[in-house]
């Protein structure tokens, strides 16, 4: 499988390393709500299809990724820098 | 001159003659043959004996789809074994073996099998043994009781236990376009896509391109056709943006259009050259795909069709037309198609003598009349082989008229003498890849089997693996394919000129011979290699096994060495017969890779013998030369002790710890992990990430910090320095340096990209070496300049900067062995100069180096956690590191460490442990409140680490127990019942030696 | 100035290896690279950085992913992810210069002389041994003269740059220098290789 990093292109899967979920919301560092920060740190949707995740290049550049992936085929709907597609809202 | 060699024709090398040995007979052939056509030249014809029934078998086919003529290859004192006959390229010196046989090929034993073959139908081992247990005799310890017999019984070739000696490397290559198959339609497909200036790779399993065309008796743009596409694939691999892999398989279609091929570079040689590799696996990352597989003929299933000289036609056709040898002396053709005539009149020009041509169909085309005549036959239409007669091979068949509507069999069954029955059932393309990259075969009426999908990945197929079943369909879909690869549209330029074809190239759609089967006729087979018969199916199908997959599992059909390449399908249409539905309805199994065995090696490569790197420190080869028993740590290599000839490592360790606490030890602590932490906001970062507060921290000194998860529980810890008001060096465990600094990048890069933060490793930029022990300062004082190391100058968690024998060192006072201790960093390239420097400034105080026993051994008197306590399922307050949670600030893990179940005081938590017996303790010993070594109490908790202490003079050790401090001066008990270790032990405070920490304030 | 011991071992020892009969395939040295330090811009700072690269080492680097640039035997500075740049010269003193050169404003430095290891690989051969260790496209249009890439051969953490059309110089950690020397000897004995 291959990943295309935005920033270094296409590479093998070898290069990556999942950094999980990317739809969860973490709660304001001084928090003291222990459900959402249960929600967060346990909680996952595990959808059948499309599903937004975090990706490091760990064996590349090191930024990571906001990976759109298909559970189901594997398929990868898009990649982004976490940071910038963070920063833009372009997270699910 | 061998008994079945043409004297002229074909490919081989009449002039080089090649020795091999079978079963240790020497036989001779030519430079160009297989195995499989030098034994058939030679008249050799039992080559196997059957993976369950031990029925003789011989060769089948002439290529990758042989399911009998497995054999084992000797080389390098290594047999491998499973590897058909028609795979082996002949070279000098070959030794091969035949298979499942004893005690010999030609009188085995097995054979008896054969009469008890009804018993010995699908499911006969689940049903005997594996099912509920009633009496003795049956359940699953029966069975792995009896399992080693009937393995021995059944089954094919066998693997040794000798290392493999060869060389196998892996290999990553990009193209633009990768053709899979080098036949017509490849070689056309190649040639395009290059034309187009596209970088290419063809790969095609044989050691020559040309497939088809190398025995087809053909003649393309005028020429031979095996000639044509010499020359062709000259002309590719003279191209630079082509490369050219003979001998080479692809064998697996990935995701994103990635596939994997294995390139069998030194098989065909007697002895590879030094440093070459055996195999060769290719990862092939290619822009679009072009598929030339071709397609592979299918027997019919009749009685007695396993038998040696029953073989595909295409294939006899191949070793006449290719190796110039005559499969029989008197042949007899049974097909369902066409394509058989072909096959006969190439066997007729070779020189061979075709008995008689049996065909299913009622009426055959004028063109295949024809070719019969050609071949000096008038064909039996309507007819059909019932029976095959002979013992070890061939000698006749017996056929009757066929129905082809009904199947129904009638009239006499006729006699017909031959020594070789060539069979054609029809052509399945082969899909296997475009089955992997993921999209379901469709069922061809016309041509009665499967074609590929429409492609769900940027690939195209070309010639007979699309159903082009013709050579100017090939060159046409070829063409096309490679066009299309590139990005162009398809072609009206001329074509090479060939020979029009006027067969007819749909099969009629029967798959068996439904005749009665007797122990004289023989049994139908539809597996070859796994013994599977048609009964076999319809057994399956009348206990209800009738789909697909459980079709497969259940009879083992098409799940040998040879995946099924001949039995898929006709499995599938007797399947389907049997529930009266059509093939297509029936389904067909989605192929997984690979496409054909590949050695266990080539996907190894490299990976073999020591599969981690050395991670080594500047001091390492002083380590080995002062006599370091050398310990792994992850990756790194440390010293475990320095021992003296003759002692022991429990003396060494003890030794080297007693000499710390005397006088002064030095360890090397290079492999701490280190990060730069820089930015405006580093100090901010820090608090976040540590439990405790770092922006307070006064440049120029080193605080303890430690770090959670966000689920509150202890994650790492470790001195941070800050070496400026926006730089920091974060120290971390060594065991955690890649998992920290992956923690941290994330926060920075997710969580909170606003800071402006700067991580790098600097693991490798310093060496470190620990000096500790009462005489450190003094050692200090005698080597370091530019900078005191007194008390004020130097107070503990203080740093300094200086040099030591010229090079620029950094000192940090910090102790992990509760002694006066400075960690002294360097440069790494300066690490064994300042390491060395520091051991002669030492050598009046008697400097020891120690290793990891003894940095352990004063750790463990000193109650500091580690690894072995921070598990990953620890939280501060378990070990007694509540006062290091800052109450000021939010950070990593705050919001979940304080719930109920993390903050229970009954929870396991860090406690010391005492030997009262005198006895060592044990790592990952239980802790019991009573019991014996033969009834094991209720585990209260368990032991970290242990140590004799030479400080208190007793085997000591931390422990993870219930209630901790709650249990200081209780008795409990040892027990370890795998080291046969019970002994009774005190429970103690963690902190055994120096609780108030004079020593290192000193 | 203490000289800095390199950490390829006594079996790194000048010669030729393996299967070198018809000639050498590449050939393996040690460059001396006095100064190699990482450098990293702030986000919206990247343009600054390369410009104080720049007047630290004299190289004009682009801002491209991957971009690089090459003085023969004088410095060397390649971008190894999105603001970040490894940046070596064959003077120890050039750490220094950098370091005035970037300002906080502009991103950080840090000194990675002694933290990395630099081997070259050059020869006929380069792209093919290379290629056994890593999943790039090495050829020169995908991976021209100058550029450079970060990847990874299993545990081995490597950031490479071309200096040449045969000729590479990889970047590893010191630690797994020794090792990542040997993998390299192991994947170029089919072509024959020399050490220089």
């Amino acid at each position: 499988m291959l990943i295309s990093c935005p920033h270094c292109g296409p590479r093998d899967l070898a290069e990556f390393s999942y950094q999980g979920d990317a739809t969860r919301t973490r709660p304001e560092p001084a928090s003291t709500d222990t459900k959402a920060w249960h929600d967060y740190v346990y909680t996952r949707p595990n959808p059948a299809g499309p599903h937004h995740e975090y990706w490091q290049h760990a064996g590349g550049c090191r930024a990571h990724l906001l990976i759109v992936r298909d559970t189901l085929s594997h398929e990868i709907h898009s990649v982004a820098l976490a940071r910038s597609a963070n920063a833009s809202g372009a997270r699910a | 001159m061998s008994p079945r060699r043409t004297t002229s024709g074909g490919s081989i090398d009449r002039r080089r003659t090649i020795r091999f040995t079978f079963d240790g007979e020497a036989y001779t052939g030519h430079a160009g043959d297989t195995l499989a056509s030098a034994l058939l030249a030679n008249g050799v014809r039992l080559v196997g004996r059957s993976f369950k029934y031990h029925r003789p078998r011989g060769v089948f086919s002439a290529g990758i789809d042989e399911p009998s003529a497995l054999v084992t290859v000797l080389k390098d004192g290594v047999r491998e074994p499973n590897i058909p006959a028609t795979r082996i390229e002949l070279h000098d010196g070959l030794r091969v073996e035949s298979q499942n046989r004893f005690p010999s090929l030609a009188f085995d034993f097995g054979a008896i099998n054969q009469l008890g073959g009804r018993l010995l139908g699908a499911g006969f081992y689940y049903k005997t043994f594996m099912g509920p247990v009633i009496g003795p005799l049956k359940g699953t310890r029966f069975w792995m009781f009896c399992e080693r017999f009937i393995r021995r019984a059944a089954g094919l070739g066998r693997a040794d236990y000798a290392p493999d000696p060869s060389r196998y490397e892996r290999m990553n290559a990009f193209c633009d376009v990768l053709v899979a198959g080098g036949g017509v339609a490849g070689l056309m497909a190649a040639e395009a896509a290059a034309k187009a200036g596209k970088r290419v790779i063809l790969a095609e399993q044989e050691p020559e391109t040309g497939g088809f065309a190398k025995w087809s008796n053909e003649t393309i743009g005028g020429k031979p056709a095996a000639e044509w596409a010499k020359t062709a694939s000259e002309r590719l691999a003279a191209l630079d943006n082509v490369r050219l892999l003979t001998r080479t398989m692809v064998w697996g279609y990935y995701d994103g259009n990635t596939l994997a091929a294995l390139e069998r570079v030194g098989d065909h040689l007697a002895r590879p050259p030094k440093g070459h590799a055996r195999h060769r696996h290719w990862t092939i990352r290619a822009g679009a795909v072009v598929l030339a597989t071709g397609a592979l003929e299918r027997p019919l299933v009749f009685p007695g069709n396993d038998r040696p000289g029953v073989m595909l036609a295409g294939a006899v056709r191949r070793y006449a037309g290719e190796y110039g040898v005559l499969c029989g002396d008197k042949t007899v053709f049974f097909a369902n198609n066409d394509s058989a005539y072909q096959a006969a009149s190439t066997l007729t020009k070779a020189g061979g003598h075709v008995a008689a041509i049996v065909d299913v169909r009622p009426t055959i085309s004028e063109a295949a009349t024809a070719l019969a005549a050609e071949a000096g036959v008038v064909p039996l239409t309507g007819q059909a082989v019932v029976e095959t007669k002979g013992g070890k091979h061939i000698t006749g068949i017996v056929v009757q008229s066929f129905d082809a509507a009904t199947g129904a069999l009638s009239g006499d069954a006729r006699p017909i003498e031959c020594d070789c029955l060539a069979v054609s059932g029809g052509w399945q393309p082969v899909i296997h890849l475009a089955s992997q990259a993921g999209a379901k075969a469709e069922w061809d009426e016309t041509l009665q089997a499967f074609l590929p999908p429409a492609p769900n990945q940027r690939w195209s197929g070309a010639g007979s693996f699309l159903g082009q079943m013709t050579t100017a369909g090939a060159l046409e879909s070829g063409r096309n394919a490679g066009l299309s690869a590139s990005g162009k549209k398809p072609s009206r330029a001329r074509l090479p000129e060939v020979e029009p074809s006027p067969l007819e190239i749909a099969p009629a759609p029967i798959f068996e011979i439904k005749a009665p089967i007797s122990a004289t006729r023989g049994k139908a087979f539809v597996d070859l290699q796994h013994d599977v018969t048609a009964d076999d199916v319809r057994l399956a199908h009348r206990e209800g096994f009738v789909s697909v997959e459980h079709l497969k599992r259940y009879t083992t059909l098409g799940m040998a060495t040879d995946q099924g390449k001949t039995s898929n399908v006709p499995g599938l249409a007797i399947m389907a017969e049997a529930r009266g539905i059509s093939i297509p309805e029936a389904g067909t199994t989605r192929f997984r890779p690979p496409y054909s065995p590949v050695a266990i090696g080539a996907l190894a490569a490299e990976r073999y013998g020591n599969l981690k790197p050395n991670r080594l420190t500047p001091m390492h080869d002083w380590h080995v030369e002062h006599g370091a028993r050398m310990m792994e740590a992850g990756l790194w290599h440390r010293p475990m002790i320095y021992g003296a000839p003759g002692e022991t490592v429990e003396q060494a360790y003890i030794r080297e710890a007693a000499a710390v606490r005397r006088s002064v030890g030095i360890v090397d602590v290079s492999t701490l992990g280190k990060i730069a932490v820089k930015g405006p906001d580093a100090a901010e970062f820090l608090d976040r990430v540590y439990t405790n507060m770092f922006s307070t921290l006064a440049i120029g000194k080193a605080r303890y910090g430690l770090m959670l998860r966000e689920d509150g529980i202890a994650f790492d810890d470790g001195t941070t320095w800050r070496l400026g008001e926006d730089d920091f060096l974060m120290t971390t465990t060594t065991a955690n340096a890649g998992p920290v600094m992956q923690h941290l990048e994330y926060f920075l890069d997710i969580v909170w990209p606003d800071l402006k933060v700067h991580l790098t490793s600097v693991t490798d930029q310093w060496a470190g070496a620990a000096v500790a022990g009462p005489e450190a300062r003094k050692v200090l004082e005698k080597c370091v300049i530019g900078t005191a190391v007194d008390n004020d100058t130097l107070p503990f968690m203080g740093i300094v900067h200086g040099r030591i024998d010229g090079a620029p060192v950094m000192i940090c006072r910090l102790s992990f062995s509760g002694e006066l201790a400075y960690e002294v960093y360097s440069g790494a390239g300066h690490g064994l100069h300042v390491w060395e420097a520091l051991m002669e400034a030492g050598e009046s105080f008697g400097i020891t180096p120690y290793g990891m026993e003894a940095l352990g051994t004063l750790r463990i008197e000193k109650g500091h956690v580690t690894g072995a306590e921070i598990d990953g399922r620890t939280t501060a307050r378990d070990l007694y590191l509540d006062w290091m949670l800052s109450k000021k600030k939010p950070f990593i893990g705050s919001g979940l460490m304080d719930r109920p179940g993390l903050i229970d005081q009954n929870r396991i938590r860090l406690v010391g442990v005492v030997s009262l017996d005198g006895q060592p303790l044990g790592g990952g010993a239980h802790i019991v409140e009573q019991g014996s070594l033969d009834a094991l109490g209720q585990s209260i908790g368990h032991i970290t680490a242990f140590c004799y202490s030479p400080a208190l003079a007793k085997y000591i050790g931390l422990a993870l127990v219930k209630g901790g401090k709650a249990q200081h001066g209780r008795r409990a008990f040892v027990s370890d019942p795998l080291r046969k270790r019970f002994g009774p032990v005190e429970l103690v405070s963690h902190h055994f030696f120096d609780p108030e920490g004079r020593r290192m304030h000193g | 100035m203490v000289e800095r011991a390199t950490p390829l071992g006594a079996d790194f020892r000048p010669g030729s290896y393996g299967d070198f009969a018809d000639g050498v395939g590449v050939t393996l040295s040690e460059p001396s690279t006095g100064t190699i330090v990482e450098a990293t811009a702030w986000p919206g700072h990247e343009k600054a950085l390369t410009a104080a690269l720049g007047r630290g080492t004299g190289l004009s680097l682009a801002l491209a992913p991957g971009a690089g640039a090459y003085r023969d035997a004088k410095a060397a500075a390649f971008n190894i992810g999105p603001g970040r740049f490894l940046v070596s010269g064959k003077d120890e003193g050039l750490v220094d210069d950098l370091a005035r050169a970037v300002s906080l404003e502009t991103g950080t430095i840090t000194d990675l002389s002694h933290g990395r290891t630099a081997l070259r690989i050059e020869g006929m051969a380069t792209e093919w041994v290379l290629a056994k260790l890593f999943a790039l496209d090495f050829s020169l249009d995908a991976f021209p003269v100058s550029a450079g890439r970060a990847t990874a051969h299993h545990d081995f953490f490597v950031q490479i740059q071309r200096t040449g059309d045969h000729r590479f110089d990889l970047y590893v950690f010191r630690s797994f220098a020794r090792a990542f020397a040997m993998a390299l000897r192991h994947a170029a004995q089919d072509v024959g290789y020399a050490i220089k």
